[in-house]
């Protein structure tokens, strides 16, 4: 069926079976492959992405509840990669394998939108992305400057 | 294939291949990259394989562009250990170019395994482990083709991404590489000045002449240089680390930019036109096979192509391990394959052995094998006389359980078969491998098997792939012309990886009236195929006694082991410091103090390395000092190659821990000191390795095991294999770095393995309970 959706503030309409995960639709259909598949059980948050700006894992989303929505990837979460959470990533050299980290990156800008100077709690609690390599260490790190950076 | 499609102009144009390239002398691509609209679909900015400047090379691994880039080829894979910038680290400290122009860029594999090393490059200068000047103790030659080098003085000399070797293996070679290019260069701009070469200098990528001040760019001279041989590259000689100016700096990974916007290609983002999708299921347990499937029932199902029987991997192909046939579903899509592979009845057909087999029945013939003879690997003294003459002896036995790497990129891979060429698109450790097993399952010469590497979303251990690429080359044989994309599920991962082997260790020691141990028996049993059986034990004790027996006890079973982050080393570290912490606790001795003197005691060659790392990470923990209820410290060795006056890594760790009342166990403080040899290439990614290990470790120690029932793996997804979260990190990692006098074994493996030890004897020290059997979520750890 055909399915309208919003992505990166681009209107794609995409003919997809209405249980496919967006996930696959963003990734197969509309050729952004910076969302990652890892889990597939809405685990690990390899997927996560933003939908009217709340984070999901998109890999268990069915792609209609994402019609008509604003769907947000690491794509376009700036245009030239210097959104202040991609910036504080290069500062502190976050990434290793990298595989994980477009979906920490989504969520921690989620967090931040909630919580403009995160306790450490809050942190814990929102950002339940998993990172095989561990960059937990420097994420909490790039979120502590980036918070530091915002305007209060 | 459908030809039509405008895009596939591409895959028939193959006038870029990296072997005709090199062939006439021209430019060299170190990949072959589809043009026109393809360009787009894979993100070229991303890609590892970008597109070069047409100019000649100087050599294999230098390239520099009239704009003053250089492109520094890598023949290692980027799997997070920051290779593609300590290697190109290293090419530059040499080359003397401007590190900010330095662009990597994957070597070509097909290319290292049709040229051969360059002479200069298959000498290893100095003496050995402990000469500064030298190029350390490169692991190379030993084997042949499915060895550690892959193909024997291969262009890159090595190809693989294993053993936490990429720097103690390449950084010789890899100065050279800089220093020939650099050599060349200066002789090109001497030549076309017309004055003595040893009048021209070089900084930054500029060349002076130093009597007049002239001045000319590599950029400039570099089509004269890769014309100029060097008269005599057996003179090049590479800076000791009292020269390094780049190397030992900290340096962040150049590939991050990408990887922060999603740019980055890794094996599951290829996309080529007209592909296809596969979805695979094999046989859950090893070495069973499909007995039938109804394609019928799926054969409608939307996107739905055509469906495979995979037989069992040929195991020559991979390391010996035998894996398990299985039914591939060919689809438009991978969700549309992989959905309709679900609804498809399949029967297996399993060998009733394997079947039989569960996590209790198998730690019981390990732990009766510990009471059979074994292999004696070391025996000095006479344990078995100190032993019958009865005293104080302190005995205990440890359990570790199956382990996969558990990577978050699940297996995958893209391949192109046509009738005289296959094409293959993987994150993949041992890509001359993969080559040699497309060439026998596809027929056609290695020649023609072009191997483009992607970045892995992490690694973890070489040979934990199994056997992703051979399904994919099998599948994409049986449909030449259509590129094939096979992707596992993470459920298929945990069937498609190779375990670290279960394992059980017996350690007892006999005590003098002081506490020391006068006789130190260790016996091993896991898996008889897996590495690393040795580790950590042989040869001698690492802590002191006059009588020492290590013996393997190992036994036969059908999951196939294979590495795992640290192979050998993180299991018998458990095994060993464990056993050292019980024995300082049954002689009433402070376990860091006890280790302390053990050591001291020792004829080891690093020894005193050893006590630095041990007295540096008790000071950074404050050790000794109060602390409250419910908390504690605990220390622990970390070494490997301590035993032998070779390479080695050394390093010591306190981990401080809480547990309440209700048994939550907290990780608070982590203090390390390790040593960094002569020099590390670049400190900033040895400290974010040793950050991942603590978590890795810190995982092993407390969450993760995999059981088995009915033969099958249990644990096959991130709900039942838990990873920790960023609430579980330890707030502080301290790091302290020293130097000593050896070049360094690794740093990518085994380092902080201390967690699974210190852990436990924390929790023994809170609790009063001594669990020696990991992971520890398995125990109450409630106390008081």
């Amino acid at each position: 069926m055909a399915i309208e959706l919003t992505v990166n503030g681009v209107r794609h309409s995409v003919d997809a079976a209405p249980d496919t995960p967006l996930l696959w639709v963003i990734r197969d259909q509309l050729g952004l492959t910076g969302t990652k598949f890892s889990c597939g059980i809405a685990q690990c948050g390899a997927c996560t992405l933003h939908v009217d700006g709340k984070p999901v894992r998109s890999c268990s989303l069915p792609v209609t509840a994402a019609a008509g929505k604003a769907v947000t990837t690491i794509e376009g979460l700036s245009p030239d990669g210097t959104h202040p959470v991609q910036r504080a990533w290069i500062e502190l050299d976050v990434p290793q394998c990298g595989y994980c980290q477009s979906g920490m990156i989504m969520s921690v800008v989620a967090l931040l939108n909630r919580h403009r100077n995160p306790t450490d709690a809050e942190i814990d609690a929102e950002v339940t992305n998993a990172c095989r390599c561990s960059t937990y260490h420097r994420v909490r790190q790039a979120i502590r400057l980036v918070a530091s950076r915002l305007p209060t | 294939m459908n030809n039509s499609d405008p895009n596939m102009v591409g895959l028939s144009r193959r006038d870029l291949l990296s072997g005709a390239a090199a062939a006439t002398g021209a430019l060299v691509v170190g990949f072959w990259m589809p043009q026109n609209a393809l360009a787009q679909i894979i993100h070229p900015e991303g890609a590892a394989w970008a597109i070069e400047p047409a100019v000649k090379e100087i050599n294999a691994w230098v390239v520099v562009a009239p704009d003053e880039t250089v492109t520094i080829r890598i023949a290692q894979t980027e799997l997070g250990q920051g290779v593609w910038t300590s290697n190109a680290m290293m090419v530059c400290e040499e080359l003397q170019c401007d590190w900010s122009k330095v662009r990597p860029q994957y070597a070509s594999v097909n290319r290292d395994g049709q040229e051969m090393a360059p002479e200069w490059t298959l000498n290893v200068m100095g003496k050995g482990a402990t000469d500064p000047f030298g190029g350390g103790e490169p692991e190379f030659g030993k084997r042949g083709r499915t060895g550690i080098e892959g193909i024997p003085n291969s262009l890159y000399r090595r190809m693989r991404t294993n053993a936490a070797s990429s720097v103690k293996d390449g950084r010789y070679y890899l100065q050279l590489a800089g220093a020939e290019a650099r050599e060349r260069l200066l002789l090109a701009a001497a030549k076309s000045w017309g004055v003595p070469a040893n009048e021209v200098s070089s900084a930054n990528g500029v060349i002076t002449h130093r009597p007049t001040d002239r001045t000319i760019t590599y950029g400039q001279v570099a089509p004269l240089a890769a014309q100029t041989p060097h008269p005599n590259p057996e003179r090049i000689r590479i800076k000791p680390p009292s020269e390094w100016t780049l190397m030992g700096t900290e340096q962040k990974n150049l590939d991050v930019p990408l990887k922060v916007t999603g740019k980055t290609i890794y094996g599951i983002d290829v996309k080529l036109p007209g592909m296809k999708w596969a979805a695979v299921k094999a046989c859950p347990v090893y070495g069973g096979r499909v007995k039938s499937y109804d394609f019928e029932r799926i054969r409608s199902e939307p996107g739905v192509i055509s469906a495979i029987e995979l037989p069992i991997p040929n195991p020559a192909l991979i390391r010996d391990r035998v894996f398990s046939g299985g039914v591939a579903i060919i689809a438009e899509t991978w969700y549309q394959a992989k959905s309709a592979l679900e609804k498809m009845p399949i029967e297996w057909d399993v060998p009733p052995a394997h079947a039989a087999r569960n996590t209790a029945n198998m730690r019981a013939e390990l732990l009766a094998a510990l009471d059979r003879p074994g292999h004696i690997r070391t025996n000095l003294g006479d344990c078995a006389r100190v032993f019958a003459g009865g005293g104080r002896i302190v005995e205990a036995t440890y359990s570790t359980p199956y382990l996969p790497r558990a990577r978050m990129e699940p297996g995958n891979a893209t391949v192109l078969v046509t009738d005289n060429r296959v094409d293959i698109w993987i994150g993949d450790q041992s890509p001359q491998e993969t080559r040699y097993s497309a060439s026998q399952i596809t027929g056609i010469p290695e020649e023609n098997v072009y191997l483009h590497l992607c970045h892995l979303g992490g690694g973890y251990g070489r040979n934990g792939n199994g056997p992703q690429a051979e399904q994919a080359i099998y599948i994409a044989n049986q449909n030449r012309g259509t590129p094939i994309h096979l992707l596992w599920t993470r459920e298929e991962d945990f069937v498609g990886t190779t375990y670290r082997s279960m394992g059980v260790a017996r350690l007892r020691a006999a005590l003098d009236a002081d506490g020391w141990p006068i006789a130190i028996e260790v016996r091993t049993a896991m898996d008889e195929n897996a590495p690393g059986a040795i580790a950590a034990f042989d040869k001698t004790s690492r802590y002191y006694t006059p009588n020492y027996r290590f013996s393997n006890h190992n036994v036969a079973f059908h999951i196939p082991v294979g590495t795992r982050r640290g192979v050998g080393e993180p299991a018998h570290d458990f095994y060993r410091e464990s056993f050292i912490d019980e024995l300082a606790h049954a002689a009433g001795k402070d376990p860091y103090r006890y280790r302390r003197e053990l050591i001291a005691r020792t004829n080891l060659p690093y020894k005193a390395d050893m006590i630095k790392a041990l007295d540096t990470a008790a000071e950074m923990s404050g050790w000794g000092t109060p602390l409250p209820q419910g908390m504690a410290r605990a220390i622990a060795l970390e070494e490997r190659g301590a035993e032998g006056g070779g390479m080695a890594t050394i390093s010591a760790a306190v981990h401080t821990v809480s547990i309440s009342k209700q048994g939550d166990l907290r990780l608070l403080r982590v203090a390390i000191a390790h040593e960094e040899g002569f020099g590390l290439v670049n400190p900033l990614s040895v400290r974010k390795q040793i950050e991942g290990q603590v978590t890795w470790f810190y995982n092993d120690a407390m969450h993760q095991e995999c059981n088995v029932a009915e033969g099958r793996i249990v644990e096959n997804n991130f709900d039942r294999f838990p990873l920790s979260r960023i609430g579980e990190n330890p707030p502080e990692i301290n790091i302290t770095f020293f130097k000593t006098g050896h070049w360094l074994r690794g740093m990518g493996h085994d380092r902080a393995t201390s967690l699974q030890s210190g852990i436990a004897d924390a929790v023994f020290q809170i609790t009063g309970k001594r669990y020696r059997d990991l992971p520890l979520h398995n125990h109450d750890l409630s106390w008081g």
